[in-house]
């Protein structure tokens, strides 16, 4: 079994990130980037079921300019088998991310396509839907569990209020969260055996997609920011406060 | 030196504290006695006889001049995370807890120093610098409760000082408290001042033995970029040894630590961490380095390629983001914790770096051939010589049979220590706990300079009187 699974560079979640001057954009300058942490844990996933037996080649894919190629060597060497680079230059949207990938899709035939549910830099949680709807497949959204049995899929849900399980046919969409799984790290012999692996560059017009953008980011600003709190002098002041201040008792 | 302590504060005494630092800032209940008379050594029981908290470096030295006068031991207290029980208050003195102290002010970008009181925490003055775009160098993992007065009367080092050095280097002026309550404004921040002896470096590591540190203004630095850590599987100690050798001929190493496969194994047991790979090794190296370019990664391939080729390493792995160079970090930084619960026996030793491997083989064979049924677990800051010996009780064994042998394992290793001409406490100090065995790393002579030394700063002999040597 094919397995398609899709990487982002985004900020490394650890860093804060500062808005522009001219409140344009996120201040990219000299900022540490890093694969985003959702599709770490699908490349694991993906690691995991080839491990297993169940799948037998693993696509890495992103979307970007070619800084990208280092998070792709990252999945490579965390056990992607070879890797894709679809050049684009500039922010891309989940829209126009999703055509791409289904360009993919239709090249590689994978029989599961495992996705982040979310980047952290967008938060859009939108790329997984719209390819499903796109490829005309099935998608399992939110796994914390992912279980492939002959020609079916079962994926724990992570939804409001508790656990969901959908069995999807394959092929199939899976986008993770958090609790999936916990990433390996990518060992040093592995880094230089990713070195040697494949990697295809593609126009978006090799995949036959134009790239059209919807939608204009207008200003990015910092939230803002907290009030310094008080210390009280006794318990029946802090009453006092939560009551007729707050007005949260 | 009973005559210095008391267990009870007179009642015109404690007045007379309160008028100068107020009515709640003396405290005599067994709680607040207990907190702030303490530190991390749980060997000796906190016994002072009132703690005071002054909020001003004029009403420490007012204390101060009142215990001179009453002729009463005190005792400075930082974030009481000493590991030598140099803070410790155990026969009746006055404890004078430095947490008040705790503003920072007068940063100068052009100097890049910053002026702080004894109580500001180390990781407020981390924090400090980074809202500046500086980076404060010394770390180590206490940096959230220990305080910049406790960190430069014990000279802390930590795990950055390959590259950044220890407190020392980072103190640019201090003010002192004597033991007569007289006030030193010493170096002022200079950069260079060769008028006479700099008795700043006196009083870093003096562990509160010659005055009061009540605010220093300290250095900052340029924040490093993009660290990058890798953790290294190798055989046996001598390649850990060769591995340093090989990276720091090439890189500026920010850290070089070391820890062994059982270190590790209690690690990733009870902190629920990851391993860094699946085949076990006997010790591991933990590198960071600062990233400038993509260069910098690939002199770290080349060098790793050459280490493994050599047989030097085994397996290895390198962070990918900073979420992982922390996790990376945790397998080192929370040993101690980890182990805490086996109470063990620490020691914190040094010789020079080149020496390390014979050192440990020597002192691993005496202790396993006393007592096989122990538990050794090593680390420690290899990449400047400094490791921690940490001998694990087993649970059958009481507590005080097994502080008994740990007292000739002591003997043993300090003897080792003195043959290697190596230091019985490498960044610790020496407190209560390692008094005793202060003469494996200091001549006689040098203790009797101390002892000199710390007469004319304190006459009345009230500076925390009993630690590092008996006047």
């Amino acid at each position: 079994m094919k397995v398609l699974v899709a990487v982002k560079r985004v900020v490394d979640h650890n860093v804060k990130v500062r808005a522009k001057a001219d409140g344009s954009d996120v201040d990219l300058n000299n900022v540490k980037m890093a694969i985003n942490p959702f599709c770490e844990i699908a490349v694991e996933e993906a690691v995991r079921l080839k491990e297993a037996g169940v799948a037998s080649e693993i696509i890495a894919v992103s979307v970007g300019d070619k800084a990208c190629q280092e998070q792709i060597r990252t999945a490579l060497a965390l056990g992607a088998d070879r890797g894709i680079q679809i050049e684009t230059e500039g922010a891309v949207e989940p829209l126009v991310v999703a055509k791409l990938l289904k360009g993919v899709v239709e090249k590689e035939q994978p029989q599961l396509v495992i996705l982040g549910k979310q980047s952290i830099d967008g938060d859009n949680n939108q790329t997984g839907q719209m390819l499903g709807a796109l490829a005309n497949m099935g998608q399992g959204t939110f796994a914390s569990e992912v279980k492939v049995d002959g020609d079916h899929v079962s994926v724990t849900r992570e939804v409001d209020g508790g656990l969901q399980t959908v069995k999807l046919k394959l092929p199939a969409i899976v986008t993770t969260d958090l609790r999936l799984n916990e990433p390996r790290y990518a060992s040093l012999p592995n880094i230089m055996k990713a070195k040697k692996k494949q990697l295809d560059v593609y126009t978006p017009a090799d995949l036959g997609v134009e790239i059209t953008s919807h939608l204009t980011q207008l200003r990015v600003e910092p939230p803002a920011e907290r009030q310094a709190g008080i210390k009280v002098e006794s318990v029946a002041q802090l009453v006092d406060k939560l009551k007729n201040e707050a007005k949260v008792i | 030196m009973s005559e210095l302590a008391v267990s009870e504060l007179s009642p015109e005494l404690v007045a007379s504290l309160e008028a100068i630092v107020g009515k709640d800032r003396v405290l005599s209940d067994a709680d607040s006695k207990a907190h702030y008379g303490g530190d991390w050594t749980r060997v000796y029981r906190p016994a002072p006889c009132a703690v005071v908290l002054p909020g001003s470096i004029e009403q420490v030295q007012e204390v101060v001049r009142l215990a001179a006068r009453e002729n009463l031991a005190v005792v400075p207290s930082g974030g009481r995370t000493g590991l030598s029980a140099g803070a410790v208050a155990y026969r009746g003195e006055l404890v004078i807890a430095l947490d008040r102290l705790n503003s920072i002010s007068d940063f100068n970008p052009v100097e890049r120093s910053v002026r702080c009181g004894a109580g500001v925490i180390t990781e407020q003055l981390q924090n400090f610098a980074q809202e500046q775009g500086l980076f404060y160098p010394v770390d180590f993992a206490s940096a959230g409760s220990s305080q910049i007065g406790g960190n430069i009367s014990t000279n802390a080092g930590g795990i950055k000082v390959i590259r950044h050095g220890m407190t020392r280097d980072w103190v640019a002026g201090l003010k002192l408290v004597t033991g007569t309550g007289e006030l030193l404004d010493l170096n002022r921040g200079l950069m260079k001042n060769n008028a006479g002896y700099d008795l700043r470096q006196l009083v870093i590591g003096a562990e509160g033995t010659l005055g009061i540190v009540v605010e220093a203004t300290m250095r900052l630095a340029r924040p490093p970029q993009d660290p990058v850590v890798l953790v290294l599987g190798t055989p046996d100690m001598a390649s850990v040894m060769e591995v340093l050798e090989v990276y720091q001929k090439r890189m500026d190493l920010q850290a070089f630590e070391f820890f062994s496969e059982l270190a590790l194994q209690k690690v990733v047991e009870h902190q629920g961490l990851q391993r860094p790979f699946e085949s076990p090794t006997e010790f591991y190296a933990l590198l960071e380095f600062e990233q400038r370019s993509e260069a910098d990664m690939e002199l770290a391939m080349e060098l790793f390629e050459h280490c493994v080729e050599q047989g030097w390493v085994i397996d290895g792995v390198i962070s990918q983001s900073v979420a992982q160079a922390e996790s990376l970090w945790r397998l080192r930084e929370d040993i101690s914790e980890t182990i805490a619960r086996w109470t063990p026996y620490k020691n914190d030793i040094s010789t020079t770096v080149s020496k390390v491997p014979a050192f440990l083989a020597e002192v691993e064979s005496v202790v396993n051939g006393a007592y096989p049924d122990f538990e050794i677990v090593w680390f420690g800051h290899i990449g400047d010589g400094n490791v921690h010996l940490n001998v694990l009780k087993p649970d059958a064994l009481p507590k005080a049979e097994f502080q008994q042998r740990c007292g000739e394992v002591s003997r043993w290793v300090f003897e080792i220590v003195q043959r290697y001409g190596g230091s019985v406490s490498a960044e610790h100090g020496v407190g209560l706990l390692k008094k005793d065995y202060l003469h494996y790393s200091r001549s006689a002579l040098e203790v009797d300079l101390m002892r000199q030394i710390k007469r004319a700063f304190d006459p009345a002999g009230i500076m925390n009187p009993g630690k590092i040597f008996d006047l």
